[in-house]
């Protein structure tokens, strides 16, 4: 018992099972079921408009928050300031448009649920016959 | 500046509503920059410099819809204000319709921004850069207007490699150009006794290859836009022969490190016939590059630095007007996702680039120094 709590504090501590803080959800049409990490920082920062089954991709976020900060860090690598700003760049240069940003999780699920294509994260998993969780790998 | 925050408060309050309600209206953004500039030497970029001047304003707004998931339309106004340089009201930056068929192919028609090298199509978009100035001998800001954008087609895209290898990103685009008015390429011809009886300009072909690598974050890439000219002189007439502009880069963007270069060779000639003589032909042959890194050292503050240079290949280099070299230390800061400042410190030795006659009638210093403060609003 005091083995498996040193342990498991050893883990905690380390980050050996890091707890993921966000979950990558999709519209349900989408039929990928899995994503690499830089397929899904490709596709949330311009870099790329469409999954690997050649469907459209509609990337959406969070306006701010744990789960969006932690999302940024973890599969995007910058911080919300340069995400945004280089959004920016690509919207005065003519070549995008700047993804949906929401207030809420529940928002943001809602958009997705309605909306073929459209990509985003959430917090905690939710009971939705309109979205699929995507495997980041 | 207290315009400025006015302004900047109310389009927030205004647009703030705008995002993820059900019913989807365009999208909307812009800003708006003032800047105060400060010489030791040289009047700088057809302003009064060396007395210290706010001449310096630029403002762009531009509206986007979402037609279909593959059709976007878009268009955006811009104003530049640059002491004697800039248009006296607002230009149309770009419109455009964006057709998106597959990953591999795009199809822009319209005004549409020209892609060479790593920031033409971005030069005149301030929030999107460390930098006041981005480097004179190849992003020259009083001479920019003439080759931001075109009115013709473009074909992009991004095709994927074998695994490991990475993707590669392309832009093909035709069109015709005209020269700006009010612009540094303009002034230049007139301080050379060429005035012209309307604007010259021709087509601009060209197209831009860029290897995203499979090290995160690292690119490679090169340009080459093509032009001609013809234009009718008061006393004769005017004509460039098709010019290559080519230019590699390299950019490197990992977590809170930046970095970039590019190099440029320029070899441009000139035929001008007046007062019914046959064309004679002029050449330049010109070199420049610039090197730059810099350090997101928190959320809110960058730092970055550059180096740049230019010269006129087989010119005397002990004539200042031949070359242009540059070191650069900027600074930005973002208070918040609306309100930005940057300061930054230039010494410039030569005066190959953004000097003029006009502003400089007792001759030019070969060294000035230079310090830009700017404020910024963007929604």
């Amino acid at each position: 018992m005091k083995t498996t709590l040193l342990l498991a504090t050893f883990s905690f501590l380390f980050g050996l099972f890091p707890a993921k803080a966000q979950i990558v959800i999709v519209n349900s049409s989408v039929r990928v079921t899995e994503i690499s990490k830089s397929d899904l920082s490709d596709i949330f920062t311009g870099g790329s408009t469409h999954f690997k089954d050649g469907s459209h991709a509609i990337p959406v976020t969070l306006k701010s928050g744990p789960t969006h900060e932690s999302f940024l860090k973890e599969y995007i690598g910058r911080p919300e300031k340069l995400f945004r700003g280089s959004w920016m760049a690509l919207v005065f240069a003519g070549q995008a448009n700047m993804p949906e940003a929401f207030n809420t999780e529940a928002e943001l699920l809602r958009f997705i649920e309605s909306k073929p294509g459209a990509i985003g994260y959430i917090g905690k998993p939710e009971e939705s016959a309109k979205i699929r969780v995507l495997t980041v790998k | 500046m207290k315009f400025l925050f006015t302004i900047g408060f109310a389009v927030s309050l205004s647009t703030g509503g705008l995002v993820a309600q059900d019913i989807r209206w365009p999208q909307f953004h812009g800003f708006v920059t003032e800047a105060f500039s400060y010489t030791g030497g040289n009047n700088y970029l057809g302003m009064n410099t060396n007395a210290g001047s706010p001449a310096w304003i630029e403002a762009a707004v531009n509206g986007n819809e979402q037609i279909t998931d593959n059709l976007r339309i878009g268009a955006q106004v811009h104003l530049t204000k640059l002491g004697a340089f800039g248009a006296s009201g607002l230009d149309l930056d770009w419109a455009l319709a964006d057709f998106r068929i597959k990953e591999w192919l795009g199809v822009r028609a319209g005004k549409v921004k020209i892609r060479w090298g790593l920031y033409n199509d971005l030069q005149d978009a301030d929030p999107g850069y460390v930098w006041s100035l981005l480097p004179e001998p190849i992003y020259a800001v009083d001479w920019r207007a003439t080759n931001l954008s075109q009115m013709g087609a473009e074909l992009y895209g991004k095709v994927g490699l074998p695994s490991r290898v990475g993707a590669l990103e392309y832009s093909i685009y035709y069109g015709y150009y005209r020269y700006a008015a009010h612009d540094g390429y303009m002034e230049t011809y007139k301080e050379e006794g060429l005035n012209f009886r309307d604007l010259p300009g021709g087509i601009t072909p060209g197209f831009d290859l860029r290897w995203r690598t499979p090290v995160k974050g690292f690119t490679l890439g090169g340009s080459v836009m093509l032009y001609n000219a013809k234009g009718n002189l008061v006393n004769g007439s005017f004509r460039e022969p098709l010019t290559y502009w080519p230019t590699y880069y390299v950019q490197y963007n990992r977590k809170k490190f930046f970095a970039s270069a590019q190099y440029v060779r320029l070899v441009q000639y000139n035929d001008v016939a007046t007062d019914g003589q046959p064309f004679s032909s002029s050449l330049q042959d010109t070199r420049s590059w610039f090197v730059m890194t810099g350090y997101n050292l928190t959320n809110k503050l960058r730092l970055g630095v550059y180096r740049t240079q230019y010269f006129v290949a087989g010119a005397d280099l002990s004539n200042p007007a031949n070359y242009f070299r540059d070191w650069t230390f900027s600074g930005r800061y973002d208070f918040n996702v609306h309100f930005y400042c940057k300061l930054e410190g230039h010494l410039i030795d030569g005066t190959g680039g953004g000097f003029y006659g006009f502003d400089n009638p007792n001759g030019l210093l070969p060294q000035t120094k230079l310090l830009v403060a700017k404020a910024g609003f963007i929604f």
